[in-house]
């Protein structure tokens, strides 16, 4: 036994003083990360720690609350990494899961958005097969133009399709493929023209901002997803600009309005008062813009809300529906965005094809009411019965009505 | 005073030239020391992963993000694992560059060589355990060699991973493998190849009597000299596993056909089965998987019973004439794994 301190207990002594600090900096390094924050969805009932850094995120709507669904569920992700890479590789759809090369698996299943027809919970199969995602009358009247189809008839989409049960006598939308085109310009076309169907992304500059799949339209801003879609969001793809036929390129907007009134609608069209002053969901209804389910040509053809579903004619007053049955989807829709407190008893006007118009109401003295779906707006109008207008019946088109009613600019 | 019982498990005195640092790298000592940790950290993370398809990648995320320390003791178990394999294979040229395999050694070797293959098999089955996307091909494309072996490969391919689909029903077996099948014979024989480097007189040098040095130190400072060595390797190790984490990847997909899509986006080796993963690009997989990497086991296997015996004084020292096939052998074999593993990695 050695009382006198030697090389080795120097070298002992600094190797200690070493092995301290590194084991140190090891718990320092560990106090510097961030406490992991959980949350059990009661949906799947797996624990996810998303939050640990997404806390600030505001919750995305009040139909998908995060206690709910969690996070994973529709993002996709590693849900036990706290390290951002490996927590984010597998996330569907990068930060948009609404994208439609995955929206199947982060959107879809029977109680959500891929379910029956009869539940009304046929969403992506309505969507897919829009005119939005198939892009399929521009299509058509392209090939159709230079040649390369007989007839006006949609046979292809941006990505085939298939309804089995169709309504329109399509059933079936193959693949567009530029490439195998034979004239010059439909191949241009591809080229240039194909950014503004819900699977592309949109052309580079603020005007054009919106995400893809879903979220095109629902999200208007940042980790939202909303029925009540300001006619800006719709703008991010129409009324931007012209397409030039003989140089087959889009043309942009140079205009820079700063009003409502100048932005809503392009420069030379003409319109009403109320179709600049009401967003473009207060009139149109869900089926014309995110599809019925079924394929069709173009956009004339599943367009069919005009003037008079809220004016109604000389002859007849718009349809209306009393809302007798609590399960009416009427419900469920100002359930999603509730700008009013729609009751059982409520009368409504109805298009002609039975979709409501909810947020609308038959008032007492025969006038209605409508309250803007995107700004809370509250609106009063009249049927045209009774009235001094001067259209003929068979004259729906609301360029007949402009005749009158266009707002001088 | 009676020595402790550390001290006790080596011998009262040793040759210094036995001890010095240049003369065994230290490679020995180093790989008990990792193999101490790597069992600690092992049973550590035995307490938190799941084997079972379906839950392994996500236990192995729970213990590397949510357990306390968990990520360090993970990072910890592979960087003694990845660095096990380097002092190992370090240890071997030692044993060959200094002719420390002969008689009375030859068996020794035989246990040493033994012990290293399955240091080899842990890591790769290790390497599984994680379970992630990353994994699936190298499971798959090791167990299928096993199935090119005539007459045997079935029930070999039966026996690692009882002979299902690799990707879905192989993890058990590996885990079983990993922790007692593979384990439990490295204990075995590394205690024996311990006992037999003492009962065959300590670490290689020339025999007294053509011995230059016959200086010799005590088990006290031995035992002095491996704390020191532990504390270096520990700081070392400790400052590794700080700031490079050990690879992890996502979840094992659960359906076979996205099993089958993560598959093959990870169609690598882990990094010491890259020289074989090299080769199988060339041609038949029963050649080029098994019959030249087992082929070069045999080889280096027999460097103590086919070269001729090297002369007793160059018996622990550094490259003596007398054993030049073996070192030339040994090297040559180093500098193809080496070279074939570089040209896979620029691949």
């Amino acid at each position: 036994m050695q009382n006198k301190p030697t090389t080795f207990h120097f070298l002992l002594l600094i190797a200690s003083g070493l092995l301290l600090a590194a084991l140190s900096f090891l718990w320092w390094n560990d106090s510097r990360q961030p406490a992991p924050i959980s949350l059990t969805p009661t949906l799947s009932g797996e624990t996810e720690y998303c939050l640990t850094c997404h806390v600030d995120l505001p919750e995305i709507s009040a139909s998908h609350p995060a206690d709910t669904f969690g996070c994973v569920s529709c993002h996709g992700g590693e849900r036990l990494a706290l390290n951002a890479d490996l927590a984010h590789s597998t996330m569907r759809g990068g930060a948009n899961p609404s994208d439609f090369s995955v929206v199947e698996a982060s959107c879809g299943g029977s109680n959500c958005h891929s379910g029956s027809e009869a539940d009304d919970r046929h969403h992506i199969q309505r969507v897919m097969t829009s005119v939005q995602s198939t892009y399929a009358g521009a299509i058509a009247s392209i090939r159709y133009t230079f040649g390369a189809q007989t007839d006006l008839n949609a046979h292809f989409g941006i990505q085939a399709v298939i309804d089995e049960q169709s309504k329109t006598g399509i059933s079936s939308l193959e693949t567009f493929n530029p490439v195998d085109e034979a004239h010059p310009s439909i191949q241009k076309f591809g080229e240039e023209c194909l950014s503004c169907h819900l699977h592309a992304e949109p052309r580079e500059g603020e005007a054009y901002a919106r995400e893809t799949g879903c979220a095109a339209c629902h999200s208007t801003k940042k980790h939202t997803l909303t029925t009540a879609i300001p006619y800006t969001q719709c703008n991010a793809c129409h009324n931007r600009g012209n397409y030039d036929l003989r140089t087959m390129t889009f043309v942009e907007r140079t205009d820079h309005p700063t009003q409502r009134i100048d932005d809503y609608y392009q420069p030379i069209a003409q319109f009403t008062q109320c179709e600049y002053t009401l967003d473009c969901v207060d009139c149109h209804t869900r089926s014309e813009v995110m599809g019925d389910g079924d394929i069709h040509n173009d956009q004339a053809s599943i367009e069919y809300v005009q003037c008079k579903t809220c004016h109604g004619t000389l002859e007849e007053l718009p349809l209306t529906k009393t809302l007798t049955d609590p399960n009416d989807i009427a419900f469920t829709l100002a359930f999603l965005n509730p700008i009013k407190d729609l009751k059982l008893g409520d009368t409504i006007i109805v298009t002609e094809k039975g979709e409501p118009l909810w947020n609308t109401k038959v008032l007492p003295d025969g006038t209605y009411e409508m309250i803007g779906k995107a700004t809370n707006q509250y609106f009063t109008f009249r049927p045209v019965m009774g009235t001094a207008c001067e259209q003929k019946p068979d004259e729906q088109e609301s360029h007949y009505c402009h005749e009158c009613h266009a707002v001088e600019k | 005073m009676r020595p402790s019982f550390f001290h006790h498990l080596h011998p009262p005195t040793i040759p210094t030239a036995q001890a010095r640092w240049r003369h065994t790298l230290a490679a020995g000592g180093t790989a008990i020391f990792l193999m101490l940790i790597l069992g600690v950290t092992g049973i550590l993370e035995m307490f938190y992963y799941i084997p079972n398809p379906e839950e392994a990648a996500l236990s192995v995320q729970t213990i590397t993000y949510l357990v306390p320390f968990g990520g360090f003791i993970r990072n910890l178990h592979y960087w003694s694992a990845q660095l096990l394999l380097i002092v190992s294979a370090i240890h071997l040229l030692r044993v060959v560059f200094t002719a420390a395999y002969s008689h009375p050694r030859r068996f020794n070797y035989l246990l040493g060589l033994t012990l290293f293959v399955i240091v080899i098999l842990l890591d790769f089955t290790g390497y599984i355990l994680r379970w992630d996307v990353d994994i699936c091909y190298p499971l798959l494309t090791g167990t299928n060699l096993l199935k090119t072996i005539p007459l045997i490969g079935d029930a070999l391919h039966r026996i690692a991973i009882g002979g299902g689909d690799a990707c879905t029903s192989g993890l058990l077996r590996m885990y079983v493998w990993h922790i007692f099948g593979l384990t439990l014979p490295v204990i075995i024989l590394g205690v024996w190849h311990a006992f037999r480097v003492r009962r065959d007189g300590g670490i290689a040098v020339p025999p007294p009597q053509v011995r230059t040095d016959n200086a010799r130190i005590s088990r006290n400072e031995l035992v002095r000299r491996e704390v020191l060595a532990m504390f270096v390797i520990g700081i070392a190790l400790i400052l590794l596993s700080s700031f490079a984490p050990a690879p992890i990847a996502p979840a094992m997909p659960t359906t076979p056909a996205a099993i089958g899509a993560a598959a093959s986006q990870s169609a690598r080796a882990p990094w010491f089965f890259l020289w074989v993963q090299q080769m199988l690009k060339w041609g038949d997989p029963f050649i080029f998987g098994i019959v030249i990497p087992i082929g070069i086991l045999v080889l280096v296997a027999l460097i103590p019973y086919i070269f001729p015996k090297p002369a007793d004084s160059d018996i622990g020292t550094w490259f003596p004439k007398s054993n030049r096939f073996a070192q030339i052998t040994i090297g040559l074999v180093s500098f193809i794994v080496i070279l074939l593993t570089l040209l896979a990695n620029a691949k």
